[in-house]
């Protein structure tokens, strides 16, 4: 294990890569063209045009918590990165906070606008100023909301920091992989560019998958299909990289006699715009979903493991999107505890002998409501389930969340303040982390990699598949 | 008592008092002036279980991590903040009624409370001068907040005999404080206070909506069992 600790001023220095931003103007990016996605523009007055936004954007909330802070400095021991770094006073929340704070201060607030030197209210100078705001906030905060709940004064740092990036990247003053995936985004409508036609062979070959499985040639993923109880929606990494989830979840709405389908289009249920602060990106992805549901006249929209992706999906997108909810959303886990529940399905926990610990994404347990939920469905699937302290509202980041796993320039600082997790999983003495959102699963191999933790990490619905009982007659021969 | 003693007493506070309430009226009036943000979003849980768990939060160390882990400088907070509002109701009832402080029990505890918030208010002020986070993160006004509250506890602890027939000096200090600290509050961090309910209302509106608030410690029925 490294003890080796890097120098902050090697992150907040870090210069503003625009490759990926010349090459989408010179492709003509649509995205780009349409004025969807910002590229920066050194010929702007930048600093000018952040102050105008911020003064649009400014809402009671957010005004609250630039107003509301007290420097008691509580917040230092709540976050992983500060926790890390006690040598690193510059990773405490507040003074995070502060770089957006300030600038409030100095030109909305009123003391500040007065005698800005009394209460360190300050305008950024030039573009460089602005490059360093976006290291800080980008890269020194995965936003996982854990100081907002530590907050006497109730402050939601978190918020702030998004807000933050929200102007920054109306600026495209932005890491790299955020301008990446926001353009990935609006041009193909999910964030890792996957196009209709590899969405639909991944369905494809997962229904094949499982259809070997079972012995059950009528085995389909049923696509657009229309008036169905719920329509399913994946994260993109499903289709990418771990499609294996799609058909454990296929395979179990089956054989609970489900009717369900999957949209053709629509079917992204994470959301970048949470991560780049781009609310119209948010609301534009998030209504994508909402109108394939419509569209298909489904009843339901269950969201699979992502913890991000749930709370942009069933929680901020309809916000964004000023969408009025019309039918119900819910986690898969829900569903999977009414299946559990009313006997639609059965599980053998003792095929999941291993101890497992269970890793509450952030986006579930401090943006969301879901904590019981996977704790009640592991106790029924598995023999040796084990809590990780501190857990549910209080537990750390997998240090991946905020988009951290896009923007590569801060993996160093990011597997750095790791080490309060990695710390947090080994105590468990599990060799399996169980964690119910995909960024999390990333997040988590990563510091296990590093940090050479004797651990895997698995998904609800990984466990849930394998204590599947499957009727011997569906079962393969 | 002096004429002097009688008028700061008395008109001087009643107009620091009115210009702190109309600086504070003109803030929320400021406040109120940006957008409010909608949810649209079907409740999981209660918005307004999740507003009053958020404003409680404050008389509940044990929901909080932060103030778990730190019980000590949660009873300085106490304390503190214990000795704020012995110090502002002295302020009221000097003036309208001198003879409540002609019990000797009822001066101690005064100075009990005060004595102790002077003696946290110092301590405070040592963390934030040492501390490199708290240095890093701490303004001119947080400095002066501090050493200003902390200086009129220690007048308070002078001022509450209320022996100005022995010397005025501890009251004018008190009250010539006071005065001080009503026109600077609303342009301090102090006034805090006065954003205190709506930080905490606007997040256990948001968390209450989504059934976060009341945080969860185990055994809650999960969702999908109906």
């Amino acid at each position: 294990m490294s003890d080796k600790t890097i120098n902050i001023s090697d992150v907040v220095n870090l210069p503003l890569d625009l490759k990926e931003q010349k090459k989408a103007l010179e492709q003509k990016s649509p995205a780009v063209v349409e004025g969807k996605v910002k590229v920066y523009d050194p010929n702007k007055d930048n600093v000018k045009n952040l102050l105008e936004m911020l003064k649009n954007k400014l809402s009671r909330q957010t005004v609250s918590s630039l107003v509301g802070c007290v420097h008691c400095g509580m917040c230092s021991d709540s976050c992983h990165y500060a926790l890390a770094r006690p040598h690193d006073p510059t990773m405490t929340p507040a003074y995070k906070a502060d770089q957006i704070r300030q600038i409030f201060k100095r030109y909305i607030d009123w003391t500040g606008r007065i005698f800005p030197w009394w209460v360190h209210a300050k305008t950024p100078k030039n573009d460089e100023d602005l490059n360093r705001l976006k290291n800080i906030v980008f890269g020194t905060c995965s936003g996982c909301r854990r100081c907002t709940l530590n907050c006497p004064m109730g402050v939601d740092t978190a918020v702030l920091v998004r807000l933050t990036r929200g102007l920054l990247t109306e600026l495209g003053i932005v890491p790299e992989g955020v301008f990446v995936v926001d353009k990935d985004s609006w041009e193909t409508g999910n964030q890792m560019g996957v196009s209709q036609e590899d969405y639909i062979e991944t369905l494809e070959w997962q229904e094949e998958e499982v259809q070997a499985e079972l012995d059950d040639p009528s085995f389909k993923i049923p696509i657009d299909k229309e008036d169905c109880d719920f329509m399913y929606t994946v994260n993109p990494r499903e289709i990418k990289y771990d499609p294996r989830s799609i058909a454990y979840a296929c395979k179990i709405f089956h054989m609970a006699g489900e009717s369900w389908t999957m949209p053709s289009f629509g079917w992204d249920q994470t959301n970048f715009g949470l991560f780049s602060g781009d609310d119209k990106l948010g609301g534009y992805i998030a209504k994508n979903l909402y109108e394939a549901a419509k569209r298909l006249r489904a009843k339901r929209i269950v969201i699979s493991e992502c913890g991000h992706g749930y709370r942009s999906s069933r929680w901020e997108g309809y916000n964004w999107a000023k969408y009025k909810q019309d039918i119900p959303s819910e986690s898969v886990l829900i569903t999977l505890i009414r299946y559990i529940n009313q006997g639609l399905i059965k599980v053998d926990p003792s095929r999941n002998p291993l101890p497992i610990t269970y890793h509450d994404s952030c986006n579930l347990a401090r943006s969301g409501d879901l904590t019981e939920e996977p704790r009640w469905i592991l106790e029924r699937i598995c023999t040796d389930f084990r809590e990780m302290h501190p857990n549910r509202s209080d537990n750390f980041c997998c240090t991946g969340g905020g988009g951290a796993l896009s923007m590569v320039e801060y993996k160093p600082l990011r597997i750095e303040v790791a080490k309060v997790k990695a710390d947090q999983l080994k105590a468990t003495g599990a060799k399996l982390v169980c964690t119910s959102c995909h960024n999390c699963v990333d997040g988590l191999s990563d510091l296990i990699k590093h940090y050479k933790l004797d651990m895997q990490v698995v998904q609800i619905l990984d466990l849930v598949a394998e204590a599947l009982v499957i009727p011997e007659k569906t079962e393969k021969k | 008592m002096s004429e002097f003693l009688r008028i700061l007493e008395d008109e001087v506070q009643i107009v620091a008092l009115a210009f702190m309430a109309t600086v504070y009226t003109i803030r929320l009036i400021w406040m109120f002036r940006f957008k409010a943000g909608k949810e649209v979003t079907k409740p999981v849980g209660s918005p307004r279980v999740g507003v009053a768990y958020s404003m409680m939060n404050v008389a509940m160390p044990w929901a909080m991590e932060s103030a778990r882990k730190n019980l000590s400088f949660y009873v300085q907070f106490v304390i503190f903040h214990l000795g704020v509002l012995m110090a502002i109701t002295a302020t009221l009832i000097l003036p309208y009624w001198p003879e409540f402080f002609e019990s000797e029990p009822i001066v101690r505890i005064f100075q009990l409370f005060m004595g102790a918030a002077f003696a946290v208010g110092l301590i405070r002020l040592i963390r934030r001068i040492t501390s490199p986070v708290m240095r890093l993160i701490s303004t001119p006004d947080d400095y002066f907040s501090v050493a200003l509250l902390t200086a009129w506890f220690a007048a308070g602890v002078f001022a509450m005999p209320n022996q100005y027939e022995v010397s005025e000096w501890p009251l004018i200090l008190f009250f010539g404080m006071t005065t001080l600290f009503l026109i600077y509050v609303p342009f301090s961090k102090i006034s805090h206070y006065l954003y205190y309910p709506f930080t905490r209302y606007f997040l256990g509106k948001t968390m209450g909506h989504r059934g976060v608030f009341p945080r969860k410690k185990g055994g809650e029925k999960p969702a999908g069992l109906e």
